[in-house]
């Protein structure tokens, strides 16, 4: 782990600082005089080599006493409450997704070749290629300016999740379904269906008990790896649903060279892909017992 | 009887049209505010916000005239040197400190002694702040310098904060930025990082009976369609800036009002002259002949924009009318003929996306001025990378030939205009530069002449006929192609009442009401 987060602060570092454009600049704004600007760029250490900068920003994680260059504040106060926010999104969108997923993968398989399956797979279809902001601003004009059930936006109780999460879950949902189908129709066509079949056992036992947590193994992992991808921040949906994410912030933070909050975020977001990585690794074992010995 | 009558008629209509208390006003932004303290604030939308929790001494009314504030009235004394200011009595802040000209004297100390954002202002123009007596103060300046009034009037620097938080919290500019204490007629209350910003009302507000309303909750969401649909659902009550395609649906929505005003900020095209073609003056002449304005504004900007003929737009204090450059291709032709040029190629750099329209204008400018021969080649840049080149330090930087950018004074007058743009001293690379923003290298000691004699002439009669010569010559020199004001436009519901906007991105809230 220690080396992954260290290969990626110094991507992120010399990809941030390879970009034109000066932090203090942007941020000073229009009618900043030259004292003005002069005084944000000694403060940061800006005007220092990149060496030099490159290890205050390391001593600084290690201290936790980095600040964001635009607010000033302590960087982890800004982070945290939309990491939070991230991490509340990202698992709700992959329940949402997960559940519609697997279940129509399930069905699309069993029923190979009926209308069923052909609806799944059309649904899934279209899930993965609809542009996610256009789908957002779709469910927004539907259920909020003209239905006027949902809000149309902001954080606040449980109903300003749901239209975002659905959002972005109806994407991953068509990946999660296509990779159960795939995944269910090899576990099927193995022998010990065949057997357990000619044994006489129930259908949905055969299909629950030994052909589901066969197959389960690539499901997890695409779940696992959307999981990691939404802990990164869903930038679209964060922008039409003004869900005050890390993604967009990140994004935001890039346009004002803000060096720090980009630096620190993407250490982040890098720290959480590892951890739901191990996350997975359990589960594999906990499915598998063959994996638990080896 | 008929007395009676008359009586009931008007207590009637007192309560039919009498503004409504009550009510929280829901506004959004596209992004987080930076920090509420104000000599410390870079950007408008947290300058809308600490506008309602700080006040200054004076301050300007939606015409951008001078209006007392804190301070009743002011006399300006010593040849523009000192100017005295009389203090409002009985103000008290949010934390139950009284404001007097103590409370004056310890902020702008803190101001002055500070390295804080915009500090700039004030610093090296205003030497000291005495205290005359309880209610009275005077500011020494260094020299005579004629827009000290209107920094006064519109710099965040100039919004007095609480003696007492300036104490508590002066060395952390950034916890400040969190706890702002003012005189305002809101209060601060809560700020959700990158979400929501909450005030509530000051009950023992000095304007008596302010504000109507209850509280005002900013909140955020980037993406433009989605706030329009966020006022459209009634889940928001005012946003700016919707994006100008909307515009004809949401003039249609009869739960919306849309309003539409100029600003100060004024669009062009810098024009390079340090090399050859531009420092031709005929060639900059006939690029400005060659552009059809009143086109741009009707087609390209959807009428969010007037035509310009000055570096300063017609509401900025100080504009004179100059008559611009008319739409003129065969002059324009004759001028380039003239200048020996045929077959001219220049490259025009621009933001995509800064200010509305801003790609599309340079597009459509692309075509004009291919019809009197110049290939003009567009190339739209990042903003950051895109300021990073135009307001560069380093000569190998300067290679650029035309720009496209906005100004718009947040001063509302026109030295900010002048004095930064156009006087050869604040040319890139000049050390003695104090607002370095001459990144077209104009120079001309004339207006150089009128620029100092703008900044400390006291005769409003004399002050308005330097800046009517030096308006005409800059245009007569075309350091730039004049191109367009700007408006904004604001969508609000109906039901909002008396909410004021400023020609200078503010939005006034002290006055507004909802009528449910």
């Amino acid at each position: 782990m220690i080396p992954v987060i260290l290969g990626v602060s110094i991507i992120s570092f010399s990809i941030m600082h390879m970009i034109p454009g000066d932090p203090a600049r942007i941020i000073a704004g229009e009618g900043a005089t030259k004292q003005d600007i002069e005084a944000i760029r000694s403060k940061y250490g800006l005007d220092r080599p990149l060496i030099e900068q490159y290890f205050r920003f390391m001593k600084g994680i290690l201290t936790n006493d980095l600040r964001s260059i635009k607010t000033e504040r302590p960087i982890l106060k800004e982070i945290s409450p939309r990491f939070l926010n991230t991490v509340q999104l990202a698992v709700v969108s992959i329940f949402i997704s997960s559940i519609i997923g697997i279940s129509l993968g399930i069905a699309s398989a069993v029923r190979r070749n009926t209308w069923l399956d052909s609806f799944a797979m059309f649904f899934s279809l279209i899930g993965v290629s609809m542009p996610i902001f256009w789908l957002g601003i779709l469910l927004i004009i539907i259920f909020s300016v003209f239905l006027g059930w949902l809000p149309s936006g902001g954080k606040g109780g449980v109903e300003h999740i749901i239209l975002p999460a659905v959002t972005l879950g109806l994407a991953t949902s068509a990946i999660i379904a296509r990779m159960t189908r795939a995944s269910m129709l090899e576990v099927l066509n193995q022998d010990y269906v065949r057997t357990a079949k000619a044994f006489g056992l129930a259908k949905r036992k055969v299909v629950y008990k030994y052909v589901l947590r066969n197959a389960l193994i690539p499901i997890i992992t695409v779940i696992g790896l959307q999981f990691g991808y939404l802990l990164g921040g869903a930038v679209l949906t964060e922008s039409v649903f003004g869900w005050p994410g890390l993604g967009r912030y990140v994004v935001d933070s890039i346009f004002n060279r803000d060096y720090i909050a980009v630096q620190v975020g993407i250490m982040i977001i890098a720290m959480s892909f590892v951890l739901v990585n191990l996350l997975v690794d359990i589960f594999y074992a906990l499915i598998d017992p063959r994996l638990r010995r080896g | 009887m008929k007395k009676a009558l008359v009586i009931w008629f008007l207590v009637v209509a007192v309560f039919l049209f009498a503004a409504k208390y009550g009510g929280t006003l829901r506004f959004l932004f596209g992004v987080d505010a930076t920090t509420l303290l104000g000599p410390n604030i870079p950007d408008s939308i947290s300058n809308i916000v600490a506008s309602h929790i700080l006040e200054g001494l004076i301050d300007v009314d939606e015409n951008l005239k001078i209006i007392p504030c804190l301070a009743e009235r002011w006399e300006v004394k010593e040849n523009g040197t000192a100017y005295v200011f009389y203090l409002r009595k009985g103000v008290k802040f949010h934390d139950g400190e009284d404001f007097n000209a103590y409370a004056v004297k310890t902020h702008f100390d803190y101001v002055l002694n500070s390295s804080l954002r915009n500090v700039g202002m004030f610093k090296g123009i205003l030497k000291e702040v005495l205290v005359l007596d309880q209610y009275t103060v005077e500011f020494r300046l260094f020299q005579p310098y004629t827009p000290i009034l209107y920094r006064l009037a519109t710099s965040s620097a100039a919004w007095i904060l609480s003696p007492k938080s300036i104490e508590k919290y002066g060395n952390d500019p950034a916890l400040f930025g969190r706890n702002p204490v003012g005189t305002g007629p809101f209060i601060f209350k809560e700020w959700k990082v990158g979400e929501r910003i909450e005030l509530v009302r000051n009950p023992n507000y000095w304007q008596n009976g302010l504000p109507y309303l209850d509280g005002i909750v900013f909140s955020v969401v980037s993406e433009d369609v989605s706030r329009v649909n966020q006022v459209r659902a009634g889940d928001a009550d005012i946003m700016y800036n919707p994006p100008p395609a909307l515009l004809p649906a949401l003039e249609q929505d009869p739960r919306l009002q849309l309003k539409t005003i100029p600003t100060v900020r004024v669009i062009y095209i810098g024009l390079n002259s340090r090399q050859a073609p531009l420092n031709d003056l005929r060639v900059r002449q006939a690029l400005n002949y060659a552009v059809d304005k009143e086109k741009l504004c009707k087609v390209i900007m959807r009428d969010m924009a007037r035509p310009s003929d000055s570096p300063l737009s017609s509401i900025t204090y100080g504009y004179v009318p100059t008559g611009g450059y008319p739409y003129d291709p065969q002059k324009a032709r004759q001028l380039l003929k003239e200048a020996g040029y045929s077959n001219l190629k220049l490259e025009l750099i621009t933001p995509k996306g800064r200010y509305l329209n801003d790609y599309e204008t340079a597009i459509a400018l692309q075509g004009m001025l291919k019809e009197v021969g110049v290939t003009v080649d567009v190339k739209p840049m990042e903003w950051g990378t895109y300021v990073g080149k135009i307001l560069s330090s380093k000569p190998e930087d300067w290679d650029y030939q035309m720009f496209l950018l906005g100004w718009a004074p947040g001063t509302a007058e026109g030295h900010w205009v002048l004095f930064p743009l156009f006087h050869s001293i604040n040319q890139m690379g000049n050390p003695q530069g104090t607002a370095r923003y001459n990144n077209f290298f104009y120079s001309n000691p004339k207006v150089d002449e009128l620029i100092d004699k703008i900044g400390s002439e006291l005769d409003e009669k004399k002050l308005m006929e330097y800046y009517a010569q030096a308006q005409k010559i800059i245009l007569n020199d075309a350091p730039w192609i004049f191109l367009y004001e700007m408006k904004i436009a604001t969508v609000m519901r109906k039901e909002i009442k008396d909410l004021k906007i400023y020609p200078i991105e503010r939005f006034n809230m002290t006055y507004a009401w909802i009528d449910r």
